[in-house]
This record gives C-alpha cells, structure tokens and sequence, in this order.
C-alpha cells in the first residue's frame, strides 16, 4: 500500500524570518527618529500619507516602485544563481546614460520602434558596465563584491563628466544631457492626477516572465541547481561558467533597463543624480523576497512608498529622507543575521508544536 | 623640482596613514578567519564621532577618543552579527557600511543641516617637532597620529610573530576546530580580532576628519576602507607587506591630487577614479593564490546549531 | 603523574558515564548512556554511523554539554564546560579527521592552548625541547621543526598523540584511528598502543572496523541508535556477533553475486597522466574493465581515486593517454557526452558534488540527466508530472526515506542522501558505473541495499568502478582489485586469491613482482 505522506510541512522559519527583520528594522528607525528630536508616530504618519494619501500620491507610489523592481529583479535573477550583483547602482547609471543617448541621437524612427530601441541600448550599456567584474570574476576568480562596490564609485565619477563635458546639454545652468526626442519618451498610462507611464506593466511582465523561466523550463532548473550547489551542478554537466557569466551580464542588462526606463519615463533628459540609490534599494529587496520575482514586486512596491513617503514625512515632520539610505543598511545588516533568525523562530514554532519526536 | 618632490613624499605618507592603519586593523581581522568588508562603516564612524568629540569638547584628543569608540562599535555589531551568531561576513559587512554612511549623513543633517559638520579643532601637526634641525619643518606638517601609526606598526609586528596570542589568533583562522579542541574560546579570539580592527579603522577615520582635515564631510571615506581590504589581501595578511601595497595605494592617491592641481588638463572626475581603478587592477593582478586559505566562514557554537 | 586519592576518588575505575542524554533539535543522540572504562585497559566503543560513538566522546571530551546524566572521572563526579576541563583532568582525544594546521609547524601545533611563555612572548624553544623528551620516552620520531604538510598520514597521527601526552593525559580517546592507515601503518599503531598501555595509560578507541575491535582492545562496547546494547569481553565474542548487535538483525553485506563469464572489455585507461596544479596525481596509469565484472580500486586516501574517477568522468580532463569506453574515445568530451555514453557517476563526496540539499527530492533525482526527452513536455519545459512518476518509482525501489518526492534533500540522513545519488545513476547508466565510496558515512542497512543494486547492475553486465578506503569491502565486492599508490597502479589482482597482506604491501608502496600480474 503506497504510504503517502502528509503535503512537505511549511517552513515557518523561512516566513517569519523576513517579518521580524522587517519589524526590528522599523522598531530602530523609531529609536533613531526619536534619538533626533522627532516623534516617530507623527512621522510615519506624514510617510504613509505621503505615499497613500490621495490617488494621486499612489500613483507616484506606483512610479517610484519600477526603476527599485527592476533593480530588485536584477539582484534577484543573480541571486538564484548563487552570486549577487551588486554594482548595480553603476550599471543603472550607464543604462540610463544609454538609453538617453540613443533617444537623442537616433532620428528619424516611430515611437513603436524608437523606444524598444532605447531601451534595448540601455541595457547593452548596462549590460557593457558589467562585463568588466563578470570577466574578472568567471577567468581569474576576483572577488566580486569589492570590485563592484570600485565600479559604483568609478560610475558616478565618470557619469558626473559625461553629462558635463561630452554630452552637456545647451542648458549650462544645470547638470543635464539635453532633452530626447519625443518619439523616445515613454507613453503614459495616465497623465492625471500625476503621470504613470507603461514602466510599470514592462516591469510586471518582466517579472511574470523570469518566474516562468525559472521554474518551467529546464534552464531555469540548471540557473537553480548552479545558485543550490554550483560544484554539484558542474558534476551533473551543467555548463555552470556560462550560467555564471550569463547571469551577471542578464543581472547588467536589468540594472540599465531600470536606469532606461526612468530616465525615458520619469524626466525628458538624462540628469546626474537621478538616482538617489535605486541600485541599492534593490539589494535588500531581492534578499527578503529570497530572490522571487513576485516577492520583488511587492518590496519594490514598499520601498517605493518609502521614497516618496519620506520626501513628505522630511517637509512636515522634519526627518531627513537620508533615512532611506539608513533603512537600507539596517534592513542588509540584519539580513546577514538570518541564520540566527531562523534559529530563534525554529525554536518559537517547535516551542508551540512542543518536543521535537524521534 | 626638489620642493615638488619632498611634497609629493609628504602627500604619500598623509594620504597613506588612513589605508595603512585600518590595513593592520583588517589584518587581524582577517587573520582570525573574519573577513571585514565593513572597514569603511568603521572608518566613516570614526571619522563622524572624532568630530562630534571635539565639537563637543574642543579637545582634538578627546575627539580621536569618540572615533575609536565609533570603529569599535561598527566593529562589536559585525563580530556579534558573523562570529556570534554565525551571520553570512560579507553581507554582514556591506549592510554596516551602508548603515554607517547613511546614518553618519542622516545625523550630519540631522544635526548641523548641512553635508559639512562645522569646523573643529584637530590635530594636523605636530609642532613640538619643529624644534629639530634640518628636517623638523617637514616632520611637523605631519600629524601625531601619523607618529602613533609607526608605533602601531611596530607593536602588531610585534604581535604577531612573538606573542602567544599572535599565534593563536593565527591558528584560529585556518582551523578554528582545532583551536577549540585545543580548549581555546574561538570565539572571544575573533571577537577581540574584530574590535581591534574596529578601533584602528576608527582612529583611521578620525584621522581623515581631524587629522587631515577639520571637518566631516559626507562619504568622505572615499573608498579607502576598502582600499585596506584589498592591501590585506594582496599582503597575504602580513604587517610588512599590507604596509607597502598601502603606500603604494597612497602614491596614486597623492599623485590623482597633484594632476588636480597642477596645469594637466584633465577632468578632475576622470583623475578622481584613479584610486580606485588602481584597487581593482591590485584584485587582477594578485596571483596571491593562497596554499593556506583562511577558512573565512562562520563556525558556530555548539548551541546555536539546528 | 602522580594522583592524590580525593574523597570518593576510585583509582580503578577511570571514566564512569551514566545516564547520558543528549537531544539536539532533530535527533536523539544518546538515549541514557551507561558507559564505564577501567584503568588501564583498552575499550572498543563500537555502532554504525550515526549510533552516537562520536558524541558520547565529544560530551567526554567537554565538547557538548549533555542534556542529561553525569560523568565520574577516577571515581569524582566532573562537570564539563568545554575542552578546557577535560584536558585539566588528563583526558586526550585524536579525533578522526586530523586536527592540524598544515602551515604551521609541528611543535606550534602541538603546544597551542599550552604554549611556554613569558608573559605574553611565546617561548619556542621551550615547548621543542619538552617534545623531543617525550619522544624518547615513548620511543616516538618526530621533528618539531617540520611543518605539518610536509609529513605523512601516520606521522601526523603521531603528532596527534604527542598532543596528548604533551598534555600529560592518562585517559585517550582515538575516534576511527584507522580509517586512512594502510595495513602497515595499523601493525604499527597496535604497537604504540601496546606501548602506551604499558606506560599506564588508559585507551578508548571508537571504531566501526571488527578486525580492529578484535585485535586490540580488551573489551568492547556496542551502541545502536544512541543506545547501549551490551559491553563484553573481547575474548569472549566474534566479529559476526558484534555486527548483529550493532544492527539489531544479522546483515548481508555484498549482494549476491553470480558465477557469469567475464565480457568483453567496456573500459579502457592507457598510460593516463594528470596533474593538478604543479602535483602529477595520475602517473601512467593503464587499467581495463569488462563487462558483467566489479573492479575494485584499493589504496589509502588522497592516492590518486578522486582524480581517476573524474577523469574518466569527465569533470578533469587528463593531460596525456587515452580513455575509451566500448572503442569510443571519452577524452574530450563533455560530462554530459560521458553521462550520454552511459556512464553512472557516484562521486566521493555526495553533499558536494551530488546533490543540491536544497532542492527536492525529486529535483535531485533527475540532475545531470534533466534534459531527457522522458522529463520534458516541450522543447525547452520540464515535465512535472512525468518527474513525479519518476521519482516514486525510484523511492520505492530504492527505499529512499522520508518517501514524499517534495521535500528537501537536506532533511534526508547520510544513507538516504547516499542512496538518491545512487538509484540517479544506476538507473540511468547503460555502460559503466563508477562508485567512489559509495558507503562512506552511510548507516549498514543503506549499504546492504547499495552493495545489492551495485551486484545486481554487475549480473546484469554492466561494468562497475569501485573505489573504496574499507578493504573489507573491496575484497568482499571485487572480481578483479587494483592498487593505487601515489597515482600509480601498483599491480591488479584476482580477489578470489589475493591476500591481504599483498594488497597491504602494495598500498605502501612496494610494487607487484612482473609475472603476478593477473592481467589476461
């Protein structure tokens, strides 16, 4: 008689881990508001109407979360091949660069067809950016972490010089290429109360597209099997060097779409400083979700209701929006401790199941 | 030509102090089987309560206090976080960094309103020096911290190859299991490891505030935190040679600030990079494929294990 | 060491254990322990992997504190808070896997945790001239100058010992001490343990090997799944015996192999050389295997198995000579060519190269054969349905447990996680299967069931690859043995009537004569 056991019981750890990061991490930014002078309650609360208050706050909301879910699918498609990109903030910055040269000086195509070409620019120039790392990492094993975290600094120099040398905009006045052309710009979706281009449903798709990749299709197995156990991976047959440098350069190219569809979105040029750490949002986004698409998604959503909430909560209740970056360090710190986490709430879920059985 | 010179060997050792204190720093970190990429939190820390000291104060002294204390407290969240309680180094490392720079910002605006805390009194010079004959001018343009460095220097050698900790602290690193069959505590080994590189990278970075400078600056690390990684590295975790590849960190920063001011016309971002174009071409050049790998992962306690 | 009689101090009895029980989160690893020692004496602690040897010694040892019981030392309750204590009440321990640190010197290794000092300098020389006294004295060589990597497996067992006496221990416990010896090197072991013996010192060797159960101790100790089952007389007891208490049932190991005329030749190797970095592993190694027939590949660890297996696997790639399967050329060709071809490949470590602990079972169980048209629905999708058929057959043939295809491999025990990897690669080889340790760290019931499908492919005319540390069981499966010594076949035997003692001297070492070689 076959025995069929009971459906693979829940792994409680692994959901309650990220909710009780996510509540110590607001339980020390109440400290530290407090710590400033300020009162934490009053100031979520000029947050979240900031970014829920009215439709049209929503729908900025809604805006702000595509360039952080782009970069968060960027983390996440490395990560489940057991790497992590982190210079994304650099590639985001070139693939916006791109994306913003191409809509300048490419005349003459349809909208249909200029802006797939844009975008596809943003992401070679993303992708470009992060060739250099994927080399050094794939041939001569350089740790990855410390030469991204180079690349980033590097990026926001050599961005800074572009915009005002080669590429400056007639304007002198401010640190901008000048303004694409209007067949490059992205359609909106809605332009009252606020506007809302068609980012968010490419981001959607994109998402809805890696979920079926990585769990349908037999090289979506092989980029798991690679990020599980990569050396067991390499002893089944699997190409894992090329999933490697696959993933990296796929995770590039994500990180410039980001950049390309803010830039070609949000603003009608490219401006040093657009990004106030898009690429770093989607760090510990990516994390949380453990590397789900869908799971993005919806941490991309509330981040992005953190960066617009915050430019409310600094105007009324006097919080500087530096609190973003803050949120961000404390959310990857107390990432890195997961392990005691999920020890802690493996002890609280056998406490209520009581003793563990033989 | 001969005046360019003797500056340009003064700019190398200013610049090179921050990278070759929070060096030997790292180096025991790493040599404890700790890897630290959250040098630079430590150093930003430093450099932000070193300023906050003296601003309180007035006393530049006290100020270099306040920054140790700022490293060392960067430094006990890693060691709680990665040897405690068995966190993942790296990531527990970059969260710190992120956490230390965007909260050193946040309360920089917070408290002053501005990126730039007001100026302080600091310790660029040492003056007493310039007492003596013939070098003297040029020993007192360098702060005391300076001097406190080759006095670290010599006791971390020190350290190192004579002390029983020294070894100890070593051994942990290739084998933690073995050390604690020995009837060693691995653990308080790497956390007094990390606290000591917490406290150099925090002098480091008080130096850069009030050291070089009299004043904070948002992000005004500027990578070298991670500078002193990479050293440790290609310097096979040894005093000597994390000092040398650190000086030579430090030629091309002086020299990324010479062209700067000099009539060279080149964009200032362009030659801004070259410090850290300079790191990653150490990371591809270093061949240092090590025969004795440290074992750079958590070893947990016994209790912590599920 | 001279020890003042305490109140309650009992001079006969030098470790007493009763009652001990340690319950970690998911397993109960000694289930109320009584365990004695008497002085001077030699004891077998004996049980399969996984029977709770090694942690009832490490809780000795001061390693983990029991959840329960309490430990007598020389009659006086102790109480253990780490490694500190034991070593304080002279109790030394060798632990399986060396702990050494091959950088560093031998007199450093030896003295960490008791280094010679003043104040807070490291006084060397001290500690060099201490261990070159007690070398003499317990007739030991060594050269604390040496660094550790430069010595060889049974000097650094030495170098293990040493530790303990340095530390003046009367009590020493040596966990699996034969594991990486060759027959030569365990002759010499029972000498040094003979002569320890007769220097007052008392002896608990942990062991799964009978023969040495047998030839040493005085008396022994049988745990089965964290419980005691009895302790004896060695004299009074056999090894048969001894194993049907470790098991609870008697056990068959070895399969049943048929009489079947050996085939054609399937596998060939010719003057096969691969280095390593700058260390030539495989020096001119030349071997064939036929059909329907079980090479066994015997020698001590780190020979040169590892690199053979893969690279006729094809995860290394040899430098120079040739490797055909069936006149094919193998060299060259990709793994999943090789997998293609029909070669199953059961890699010495599972938990690195075989499996991703977490993925299901059943995601297991298709790795490395996932692009077979039988788990696909379209070109490019996995067939999930198809994959589940799959897997349970595979589970039910192979007994794997837990049953239920969805759960993650990392929950599954040391011979469950063994036996994935195994039904993967017998089932789908058609050729050749290459088994590096397939028993390693698996309980005796997995073996049993391993040893089975292993001889049921070979009846069936497959070729088999054996790689093994236990002689025992190369012996017990092999129709054909080879020995490898520092990457070189040293000679191929027939295993009806090859000795132990012949595979023992080519294991060290010393070649086989020209014209014994059994080659035809």
């Amino acid at each position: 008689m076959k025995n069929k056991t009971k459906k693979s019981p829940i792994d409680w750890a692994k959901i309650l881990s990220p909710v009780f990061i996510i509540l110590i991490a607001i339980l020390i930014t109440s400290i530290l508001i407090l710590a400033i002078g300020c009162h934490p309650l009053e100031a979520y609360h000029y947050m979240l109407l900031g970014a829920f208050g009215s439709f049209g706050a929503l729908i900025n909301t809604i805006s702000k979360m595509v360039p952080i879910a782009f970069a968060g699918l960027a983390v996440a498609i490395s990560s489940r091949a057991g790497i992590f990109n982190i210079g994304l903030e650099g590639q985001l910055l070139f693939g916006g660069l791109g994306a913003a040269l191409a809509g300048l000086y490419i005349t003459g195509l349809p909208a249909l067809i200029h802006i797939p070409v844009c975008l596809v620019a943003g992401m070679i120039s993303g992708m470009l950016y992060a060739l250099l790392p994927t080399i050094l990492y794939v041939k001569k094993g350089v740790g990855l972490l410390v030469v991204h975290i180079m690349m980033n600094s590097i990026a926001k120099l050599l961005i800074t010089y572009l915009v005002s040398v080669p590429f400056a905009g007639d304007n002198k006045m401010i640190a901008a290429t000048n303004p694409v052309q209007d067949s490059a710009r992205l359609p909106y979706l809605l332009t009252s109360p606020n506007k809302l281009t068609i980012g968010i449903l490419i981001v959607i798709t994109t998402a809805c597209i890696m979920w079926f990749y990585l769990n349908k299709t037999t090289s979506g197995y092989e980029l798991r099997a690679c990020g599980d156990n990569m050396e067991a991976a390499r002893f089944a047959g699997i190409k894992t060097k090329w999933y490697q440098a696959g993933v990296l350069l796929a995770s590039g190219a994500l990180a410039g779409l980001a950049g390309s569809v803010e830039v070609l979105g949000t603003y009608d040029r490219f401006y040093d400083g657009f990004s106030p750490g898009f690429g770093f949002d989607g760090i510990p986004i990516a994390m949380l979700a453990n590397g789900n698409p869908f799971g993005v998604l919806v941490g991309a959503f509330l981040f992005g209701a953190l960066r617009i909430g915050s430019l409310n909560m600094q105007i009324k209740a006097g919080v500087s929006t530096e609190i973003v970056s803050v949120i961000q360090g404390i959310l990857i710190t107390l990432i890195s401790a997961q392990y005691i986490l999920r020890f802690a709430s493996n002890k609280l879920v056998n406490k209520q199941k009581g003793e563990v059985t033989q | 030509m001969n005046g360019i010179i003797v500056a340009m060997l003064i700019a190398i050792l200013r610049l090179s102090v921050p990278v070759i204190i929070t060096g030997l720093g790292n180096m025991f970190s790493v040599r404890a089987g700790v890897m630290n990429l959250s040098a630079e939190g430590m150093m930003i820390s430093g450099a932000f309560c070193a300023v906050l000291g003296s601003y309180f104060t007035g006393n530049p002294w006290v100020g270099v206090l306040c920054g140790i204390l700022g490293g060392v407290i960067v430094g006990a969240i890693h060691s709680l976080i990665s040897v405690e309680f068995g966190g993942i180094q790296n990531i527990s490392g970059l969260g710190l960094n992120m956490l230390a720079t965007g909260l050193t910002a946040f309360l920089c605006r917070s408290m002053f309103g501005t990126a730039f805390s007001p100026t302080v009194a600091s310790i660029q010079y040492t003056r007493i020096l310039s007492n003596i004959p013939v070098i003297g001018n040029v020993l007192a343009q360098l702060s005391p911290i300076f001097y406190i460095m080759i006095l670290l220097f010599l006791i971390c050698c020190f350290i190192v190859d004579k002390t029983v900790i020294g070894l100890r602290m070593n051994a942990v690193g290739f084998h933690p299991q073995m050390v604690e069959t020995a009837g060693i505590d691995v653990w308080k080994l790497k956390h007094i490891s990390v606290l000591i590189c917490g406290a150099l990278a925090g002098l480091s970075g008080a130096y850069l505030s009030i050291g070089q400078l009299n004043t904070f600056m948002d992000s005004m690390t500027m990578g070298k935190g991670m500078l002193a990684v990479i050293a440790v590295q290609m310097g096979k975790q040894k005093p000597q040679r994390t000092v040398i590849i650190a000086l030579i960190f430090g030629f091309f920063d002086a020299l990324q600030l010479r062209i700067q001011i000099s009539s060279i016309a080149i964009a200032p971002e362009l030659v801004q990079t070259i410090p850290y174009l300079v790191g990653i071409i150490a990371l591809a050049l270093d061949t240092s494929k090590n025969a004795a790998p440290r074992l750079l992962n958590p070893y947990l306690k016994n209790k912590y294990k599920f | 060491m001279l020890l003042l009689l305490q109140e309650g101090q009992n001079m006969e009895i030098a470790v007493e254990m009763s009652g001990i029980t340690m319950r970690f989160p998911a397993v109960l690893a000694n289930d109320s322990v009584d365990f004695m020692v008497q002085r001077g004496e030699v004891h077998a602690l004996v049980g399969e992997n996984g029977a709770g040897k090694t942690t009832l010694m490490n809780i000795l040892y001061g390693l983990y504190a029991p959840t329960a019981g309490q430990i007598k030392i020389w009659g006086k309750e102790q109480c253990f808070n780490s490694a500190v204590d034991a070593i304080r009440l002279g109790i030394g321990m060798v632990h399986q896997h060396f702990m050494l640190i091959p950088s560093l010197s031998i007199v450093d290794n030896i003295s960490l945790g008791e280094e010679p000092r003043r104040g807070v300098v490291y006084r060397r020389e001290e500690a060099v001239l201490r261990i070159k006294r007690l070398c003499a004295e317990y007739e030991i060589s060594l050269d604390p100058q040496a660094v550790v990597s430069d010595v060889s497996l049974g000097t650094q067992q030495r170098i293990e010992i040493m530790k303990a006496l340095y530390r003046q221990a009367e009590i020493i416990i040596l966990d699996e001490p034969t594991a990486v010896l060759t027959p030569q090197e365990i002759d010499d072991l029972g000498v040094m343990l003979k002569k320890l013996k007769s220097m007052g010192k008392t002896i608990i060797i942990i062991t799964h090997k009978l023969k040495e159960v047998i030839d040493f101790s005085d008396r022994v100790t049988v745990l089965r799944r964290g419980k005691i089952v009895s302790t004896v007389n060695t004299k009074d007891t056999t090894a048969d015996e001894i194993t049907t208490m470790m098991v609870g049932r008697s056990v068959h190991l070895g399969g049943n192999k048929t009489r079947i005329t050996k085939g054609v030749e399937v596998l060939r190797l010719d003057h096969v050389h691969y280095h390593d970095g700058r260390i030539e592993k495989l020096k001119d190694v030349s071997l064939t295997i036929h059909s329907g027939e079980i090479l066994g590949i015997a020698g001590i660890d780190n020979s040169g198995q590892k690199e053979l297996t893969e690279v006729i696997a094809g995860v290394r790639k040899p430098d120079k000579g040739s490797i055909t399967l069936n006149g094919q050329e193998l060299t060259g060709k990709t793994i999943s060519d090789i997998k293609e071809e029909g070669v199953g490949f059961i890699p010495q470590d599972r938990q690195i190269s075989g499996l991703a602990l977490g993925m299901s079972i059943q995601e297991n169980l298709i790795m490395g054969y996932h692009r077979k048209t039988a788990y696909r629905s379209r070109k490019l999708l996995l067939d999930k349905a198809g994959i589940g058929r799959d897997a349970d057959s595979k589970i039910k043939s192979f007994d794997i447990r837990p049953d239920h295809p969805e759960i993650l491999a990392r929950t599954l025990s040391g011979g469950n996680q063994q036996k994935i990897v195994v039904s993967r690669e017998i089932s789908n080889a058609s050729q050749l299967i290459i088994a590096d340790q397939p028993s390693r760290g698996v309980d005796i019931g997995a073996t049993e069931l391993i040893h089975q499908k292993l001889v049921e492919a070979r009846n069936s005319g497959m070729a088999v690859l054996l790689v093994s540390l236990e002689l025992d069981e190369v012996m017990l499966l092999s129709d054909r043995i080879a020995v490898i010594y520092d990457g070189q076949i040293m000679g191929v035997l027939d295993s009806e009537t090859a000795t132990r003692e012949q595979i023992g001297l080519m294991m060290a070492g010393v070649k086989m004569e020209e014209g014994a070689d059994s080659e035809k």
